[in-house]
């Protein structure tokens, strides 16, 4: 039902044509021609478990479009072992009970090689198990605690973007030595919020700094005026981690209380991905700071691999659509599909990756990749993946709002992010 | 400006109309709702309507209908060519069906997708109820349904005349189930089985039973009808006419009590079809609406608000019309007045379904486009796009986001505007137009200017999926 068809889409999304945007003399060939060197020149197979509908949808579409850049580069650049890469998209609806039939039907009927791209945690975490049980080899790109926990199998891993524990802990010198001591937490009230609230408050005891309130809203709240008395006097910082529609109105009312004298600021660019900064309402964050996981807007010291990135994915110098200025990309997240499917062209050139026989061979080969060079694979900056925790750990961005556009502050150092392993999984059988 | 960023404006000042489940999360777009004066423009368009009720009260008699009269236009000629174009319809449709099955499995790529969920129940129903019927060319199930009729007239069943169009309403909610609670109605493989299982039920049953039992159940063509009886095209004496939307059915016959019904099942379904979206009804079954955990938990939820919102909007216009009568000292019987003023709602109906589909017309409108300029995935580009990316960016400034949702307001106030005026002229038939019969059109227009507040209200709140 699906080979012929998801070629066909494939070639219609672009990501099998042969003709290079940059015109390589390669690209006059046919696609038969360039992938002969190998035993096979039957595709590699890769699923991509992509949020089209669902509450993950606007992200879904951004990932979607880093990834169909990425496949289309890789086979530009030969493929992976001299077989072009086939990307087939399946939508999930962001529904974990979804995510998991959609591995099981990758497995049995679409007869991948390796799934990847799934964003939405509670979809991996209901997809994960059934991967690990087909022994699948499940590629998140997620930026959740879950893989590095110790909560998932041997077969999922998170090669692409670091994991929301490492970017809280990154955060907390920056802010303690550079904006104050005394912290007070905003955050919504589940799990998103919490995991915020227990590493950042960690970070900063150990940092020497002082959590002095937690506030946490609930998230079907709209208007957050009677929370803000909550805020102690002492308070130097504001931790904030909204979001959900909500959002603008949290900021606009966040300025009316506090009006000019407000403590420094600290938000995660979570609240914000895909909103334009310079909207009205968010007037108030002028000279406040953000994580960023990848800078939105290019830097002055950009390097030429994030010139590359977003060239390759069709994003402007602001971090919004090449053919659309008001289209704001989910830039803090979106490099990790890219990088992910370079990881698995690393490991499976590594490998010397035939078809399923070898998936536990692929798994061994990626858990034994440690140190990815800032490139054009891995344009988001240096990393250091962990084997035994299937985790990596990157550097991270700390911007400041200044003319309603985000300029880099601080490059926390990927050390800033770790923490001791909470699972060895290369202990797990294959 | 590429051409497609200069199309998505045009698309939604154009058509004003429109698209499905897909795509609906966008946050930017409902944060930046929250910020407008919501409450300003729900208060203005409330009043709009609540004016309108008043005015109509102090119109004498003859002004009532006077907006309703057609303008009859050119004589009717006998159209040719209707069968072909109905087969067409069903060779469409067929191939769509193989394309859900064997084609790509995005449903934003999949022009079966596209096709059911964006062309036809966002743009088309809404041009049916905006023009008139245009779906008697456009029914793929027609044609076939004949021949099949024709085929099994040999060994005919007789099909039970009291069922009525009951079948065809119940067909219609279990088609509402489909689209609000199955987990994956866009899902390209699993529309085709749905479609082709509807398309070889009509058939089945039509070659059983005969015409008879596709007027009575086929409920898709029973909903599209009723839309179409608002339009503004139609035939009046002879001749095709044009007039203000509604304007057949304030000079028709009370229908039957099953088509009757419909108009209300439609008003029911889409009011549902977005409060089930709501904070405040995910909160009802206490789910986290910034973590909502997809269609597959929710589906006997919206299973039982669908089947009670059926229920209860039915009832409170029945209740509605049974306070009016007993307020005007009953002049007619009850079962006459609601089966003559419940088409009355069909404005409304139309109204909430533009408004719903507006943002995700927006979305998928523009994929649609993608795969008209390149049906077979063959690298063409009959449209000259170009190579485009879709956008949401209109989500994304306040001024683009305050059109949309006014754009959205005001078709509920239309909608309602309309509906007053139509219930007004169906009552005045009714009751004549005493005093008396003022007071029993009173709780039916207490009940729009209600329902304009709910929908208003509906479209500015936040929402979780």
């Amino acid at each position: 039902m699906t080979d012929k068809t998801d070629r066909k889409l494939l070639t219609r999304r672009g990501a099998l044509k042969t003709v290079a945007a940059g015109g390589a003399a390669a690209a006059s060939l046919p696609l038969w021609a360039r992938f002969t060197e190998a035993q096979t020149s039957a595709p590699i197979r890769i699923g991509f478990q992509q949020h089209v509908t669902g509450i993950g949808a606007a992200y879904g579409r951004w990932y979607g479009r880093t990834t169909e850049a990425a496949a289309k580069l890789i086979n530009e650049m030969g493929g992976i072992n001299g077989r072009p890469v086939e990307i087939v998209a399946e939508d999930d609806g962001t529904d974990p009970k979804r995510g998991a039939e959609v591995v099981e039907k990758f497995a049995n009927q679409h007869k991948v090689d390796v799934v990847f791209g799934t964003l939405f945690s509670h979809v991996v975490m209901g997809s994960a198990p059934r991967a690990g049980e087909l022994k699948m080899p499940y590629y998140v790109v997620s930026e959740g605690h879950h893989v590095a926990s110790g909560a998932l199998n041997r077969y999922t891993l998170q090669p692409g973007i670091t994991d929301v524990k490492s970017q809280v802990r990154a955060m907390a010198p920056f802010v303690l030595g550079n904006l104050g001591k005394k912290v007070t937490m905003i955050f919504p009230d589940y799990a998103f919020g919490h995991d915020h609230r227990d590493f950042f408050t960690e970070a900063v005891r150990e940092g020497g700094g002082e959590v002095v309130a937690h506030i946490a809203i609930p998230p079907t709240e709209t208007s957050f005026t009677r929370y803000f008395p909550k805020i102690p006097r002492e308070t130097e910082v504001l931790y904030h981690v909204m979001v959900g529609p909500a959002v603008l109105t949290f900021v606009k009312e966040l300025g009316e209380f506090f009006g000019p004298s407000r403590p420094e600021m600290f938000g995660f660019i979570d609240s914000l991905e895909a909103v334009d900064i310079a909207s009205p309402g968010l007037e108030f964050l002028e000279g406040t700071y953000f994580w960023e996981g990848n800078p939105r807007y290019a830097q002055p010291d950009q390097s030429p691999y994030d010139r590359f990135f977003r060239e390759r994915v069709g994003v402007d110098e602001n971090g919004a659509s090449v053919t659309d200025p008001r289209d704001v990309s989910t830039y803090s997240h979106m490099f990790g599909c890219w990088e992910t499917l370079f990881v698995i062209k690393q490991a499976m050139e590594a490998c010397g990756y035939r078809g399923p026989q070898d998936r536990p061979a692929l798994i061994e080969a990626t858990e034994a990749i440690t140190e990815m060079p800032h490139s054009n694979e891995h344009p988001q900056g240096p990393k250091i993946f962990n084997g035994r925790t299937h985790q990596v750990f990157g550097v991270q961005y700390i911007s400041r709002v200044e003319d309603r556009r985000l300029n880099v502050k601080h490059v926390a150092p990927i050390e800033d992010g770790l923490y001791p392993d909470e699972v060895d999984y290369t202990t797990q059988p294959l | 400006m590429r051409p497609l960023a200069a199309i998505a404006p045009a698309l939604f000042a154009a058509l004003c109309v429109l698209a499905p489940q897909t795509a609906r999360a966008h946050a930017t777009e409902q944060g930046f709702v929250l910020l407008l004066p919501t409450e300003l423009y729900t208060a203005a368009g409330t009043a709009a309507v609540a004016l309108t009720v008043l005015l109509v009260a102090f119109l004498p008699a003859r002004a009532a209908r006077s907006p309703f009269r057609p303008l009859a236009l050119w004589r009717v000629r006998p159209m040719p060519g209707r069968g072909l174009v109905n087969a067409a319809a069903t060779l469409l449709l067929l191939a769509l069906i193989a394309a859900g099955w064997w084609g790509p499995r995005d449903p934003l790529e999949n022009p079966l997708t596209l096709g059911v969920w964006t062309v036809w129940w966002v743009a088309l129903v809404t041009l049916q109820g905006v023009l008139g019927d245009i779906w008697r060319w456009l029914n793929p199930f027609a044609l076939p349904a004949a021949l099949a009729a024709r085929l099994g007239s040999g060994a005919r069943r007789p099909w039970p005349r009291a069922l009525g169009r009951w079948p065809g309403v119940v067909v219609f909610v279990a088609f509402a189930g489909f689209l609000m609670a199955d987990p994956a109605p866009a899902d390209p493989a699993r529309l085709a089985l749905a479609a082709a299982g509807y398309f070889a039920a009509v058939m089945l049953g039509a070659f059983l039973f005969g015409p008879r039992f596709v007027l009575s159940a086929e409920g898709i063509a029973l909903a599209m009808r009723a839309y179409g009886r608002m339009g503004i095209f139609g035939r009046h004496r002879g001749r095709v006419a044009l007039g203000l939307w509604g304007w057949k059915i304030a000079g028709a016959r009370a229908p039957g009590l099953s088509l009757a019904v419909l108009p209300l099942v439609l008003l029911a379904c889409g009011s549902f079809d977005g409060l089930n979206e709501t904070f405040w009804w995910l909160a009802q079954l206490g789910i986290n609406p910034l973590e909502f955990p997809g269609r597959s938990a929710v589906i006997w939820q919206n299973l039982v608000g669908l089947s009670l919102m059926n229920l209860a909007l039915p009832l409170a216009f029945a209740l509605t019309i049974g306070g009016g009568l007993w307020l005007a000292g009953r002049p007619v019987g009850w079962g006459q007045a609601f089966r003559l003023l419940a088409p009355s709602v069909l404005p409304i109906a139309l109204g909430y379904h533009v408004a719903h589909y507006l943002t995700s017309f927006l979305v998928e409108g523009q994929y649609v486009l993608g795969v008209l300029s390149d049906p077979f995935h063959l690298g063409w580009d009959l449209l000259g796009l170009g190579h485009h990316h879709v956008t949401t960016g209109f989500f994304n400034t306040r001024d683009t986001v305050r059109l949309i949702f006014l754009t959205q307001a005001g078709a509920i106030v239309l909608g309602h505007v309309l509906a007053v005026l139509l219930a007004h002229a169906l009552a005045v038939r009714l009751f004549g137009s005493s005093p008396r019969a003022a007071l029993a059109q009173a709780p039916l227009a207490a009940f729009m200017v209600g329902y304009t507040l709910f929908g208003l209200w509906l479209l500015a709140s936040p929402r979780g999926l």
